[in-house]
């Protein structure tokens, strides 16, 4: 191993940077504060999810200060492919993005490149768009003032580390969330099917669409589901020691336009794992309980797929587009009186008198309690919290902050690895 | 005058194309994706040499995703090529840039990332570092085209006619949905059926493509580009008969303002599946909601 991250004693001197995804500033805030090192972000122009709010400069200003003041990074997506008519402007937005103090910008277009480093001082990352997936592309791009690549997420294990020890330029692998069918940046489903251009942020997801198959001859190969490109989500959770120990640079959560839960229960747990990792390497154990907290997160299967050189019928989802919404997520800390020790609830999903939930939060381990008093707001006595944003309070007996969160209690066991 | 490139779809009968073809791409087995046929390097010799004997231009497409695995076969075969008689190559992965960039090889490049191919700022910055010509992606409309020709120095290459590739993945898509419900069949080519439009979808070595349900009609187009001076117009034979295509590609080499009509009454006889007009004239959005 020739990562250079550890000393003679073998303690993990430099930790790999958990980068979160941000829709808006409300996310931003939540993935640093459940311990992301850096978000991800779109401006209202030129990023690939054209359909999270995102952020206006004035937010991205907002969302750099908050970060800042706490040592975190922002990155701001510019990584559309751009047509002829998308540059006007472009110039202007970069500035303004050095102005305001970004991190980097994550590209995808050379051209966003080439005014980058002509015009500003900004640091440039490759996005994953590029699908950059061999060290001869590294190589280029890093000539080119490429600072860090989002690898592409085709690449083994082995191929990660081959790019690690040829080229010397930082990586960012992909560890949570959804995968795309196809090689990113070579997939037009969208522009095809419902003239939206996927490289321009229009993705409208139709490789989660169910088909029928027809043979060369046009009868119908009809299995118990319909055929679709879909794929199981990733998940890198057993393998984050692993890619600790290859050094790689930073560690990406997928999904801009997740819900604040799942980015603060992703982020948590990874959070946890790394740094449970670095603090004692020798004797980590793998935490069973993080990885059903993940799975109950996203509603979607995960594994881990080509890091392990799989991408066999295993990582397919058929599943008619039939997904459970998500239950586990019951609500969110807003306000706590040490004196009363009653907690402040805004209700997310159904809980009742004599449940047993587990409350988590940035730095803490979580608490596990059994709900016995709940209040409505007039401060009468209920059972049941069924009503959508429903604001109660609860006795509890730890002292709880604003940003916890209440999920149904889950398992606890370790086992070693 | 714009020259005609054309994909072809047999080994055997590219002789039958040479006299309305300016120029040919090739595919090379293991390292081109979205071509009908992939040629070994033994195969390609003696049809560069009957490409070559009748002045016709030759391009090599080295354009699928290349893994660290493919780098060494890569490597031989940009080097070998450098001993023969070719135009250009090429490419999807920038890799080949670089390794191309080191070695310095007689051909030239052509920028050939598929849909990213949208603007001719990107044109030009590919121009600065050496590469001569850029296959223009199919989801652009044919002002952009013409607004791209007339901004940079690239030589383009503009995809005129044929299904179109929209989708290139490592994985077995096929493959994985037969086996997962346990099903049996020995099909090269099969569909995908959405709203009635069947997509021809290929699983083979390199993953699975998908392309186009409508053939790619350009056909009035051409006069638009030639007289735009388009340098290549390129015709793809993919899931077409081969003779249809030869006729196809005699019609585009020959069709001008004089005869058009009867050309394209010719044409559009000769083909029997649906065709459209791909984005020449349909803008694509990506904005479908304002930001609060």
């Amino acid at each position: 191993m020739n990562s250079g991250i550890f000393e003679r004693n073998k303690n993990i001197i430099k930790k790999p940077e958990l980068l979160a995804p941000a829709g808006d500033l409300e996310r931003l805030k939540w993935a640093i504060m459940y311990g992301a090192d850096a978000v991800y972000i779109g401006g209202t122009l030129f990023g690939l999810r054209a359909n999270a709010t995102n952020f206006t400069l004035d937010e991205i200003k907002e969302g750099v200060a908050f970060a800042h003041e706490r040592g975190k990074r922002v990155y701001v997506t510019v990584n559309i492919i751009l047509h002829n008519e998308d540059v006007t402007n472009l110039t202007q937005y970069l500035k303004e993005l050095d102005k305001i103090g970004v991190d980097a910008i994550i590209i995808s277009d050379p051209t966003v490149l080439s005014l980058a480093r002509k015009y500003t001082n900004l640091e440039i990352h490759l996005s994953t768009q590029q699908s950059t997936l061999n060290y001869e592309a590294a190589a280029f791009w890093k000539k080119q003032g490429v600072t860090r690549i989002v690898m592409a997420r085709e690449l083994t294990k082995e191929d990660i580390q081959l790019i690690k020890n040829k080229v010397d330029i930082e990586i960012e692998s992909f560890i949570h969330g959804a995968m795309c069918a196809a090689y990113s940046g070579r997939c037009v489903l969208s522009n095809f099917l419902t003239a939206r251009d996927s490289n321009r942020g229009g993705c409208s997801q139709i490789c989660r669409w169910d088909f029928d198959l027809l043979d060369e001859n046009n009868n119908p190969i009809i299995g118990e589901k319909n055929f679709s490109f879909c794929t199981k989500d990733l998940s890198m959770l057993k393998h984050i020691p692993e890619m600790i120990d290859m050094g790689i640079t930073a560690f990406k959560i997928e999904g801009r336009m997740r819900s604040i839960y799942y980015i603060a229960t992703v982020v948590d747990i990874y959070r946890r794992v790394i740094d449970e990792y670095c603090k004692h390497r020798k004797s980590y154990t793998y935490n069973n309980e993080y990885e059903k907290i993940l799975s109950n997160s996203a509603n979607r299967e995960s594994v881990p797929q080509f890091f392990n050189s799989i991408y066999d019928s295993s990582c397919q989802y058929y599943n008619n587009r039939e997904e459970v919404s998500n239950q586990d997520f019951l609500g969110i800390v807003l306000d706590y009186d040490p004196k009363t020790k009653m907690a402040t609830i805004e209700q997310r999903n159904y809980f009742s008198k004599g449940d047993m939930v587990e409350i988590f939060g940035p730095n803490i381990d979580p608490i596990t309690i059994t709900i016995n008093e709940i209040y409505n707001e007039k401060n009468e006595l209920i059972d049941v919290v069924r009503h959508p944003r429903q604001i109660v309070k609860i006795k509890v007996k730890e002292r709880l902050l604003p940003y916890y969160l209440i999920r149904k209690k889950g398992f606890d066991k370790k086992i070693k690895v | 005058m714009s020259k005609i490139m054309v994909i072809p779809n047999s080994k055997e009968k590219i002789e039958e194309l040479l006299n309305d073809s300016d120029a040919f791409l090739l595919g090379i087995k293991d390292l081109s994706v979205n071509l009908p046929i992939g040629f070994t390097l033994e195969e390609l010799n003696p049809v560069i040499k009957l490409l070559n004997k009748h002045n016709k231009e030759i391009f090599i497409a080295l354009n699928k995703n290349m893994h660290n695995s493919d780098l060494y076969y890569l490597k031989e075969v940009m080097h070998k090529l450098n001993d023969y008689a070719i135009n250009g190559v090429f490419y999807y992965d920038i890799g080949i840039v670089n390794i191309y960039h080191e070695h310095k090889y007689n051909y030239d490049l052509v920028w050939a990332q598929e849909h990213l191919t949208t603007n001719h700022y990107t044109c030009n910055y590919w121009y600065d570092l050496g590469v001569k010509y850029a296959l223009i992606s199919g989801e652009i409309t044919l002002e952009e085209i013409i607004e791209i020709k007339e901004n940079t120095k690239m030589q383009l290459i503009v995809p005129i006619f044929g299904y179109l590739p929209m989708f290139v993945s490592r994985r077995h898509l096929i493959k994985n949905y037969l086996e997962y419900f346990n099903l049996k069949s020995d099909s090269t080519i099969n569909y995908i059926v959405n709203e009635g439009n069947k997509y021809p979808i290929i699983d083979d070595n390199n993953g699975t493509s998908v392309y186009s349900a409508h053939i790619l009609n350009g056909i009035e187009e051409s006069l638009v580009l030639k007289k735009k001076k388009i340098e290549y117009l390129l015709l793809n034979s993919f899931n077409i008969d081969f003779d249809v295509f030869k006729k196809i590609v005699n019609i585009f080499k020959n069709i001008n303002e004089d005869n058009k009509e009867e050309m394209i009454n010719t044409f559009n006889k000769l083909i029997k599946e649906p065709m459209d007009k791909g984005f020449l004239y349909k803008a694509t959005v990506y904005k479908v909601k304002n930001n609060e």
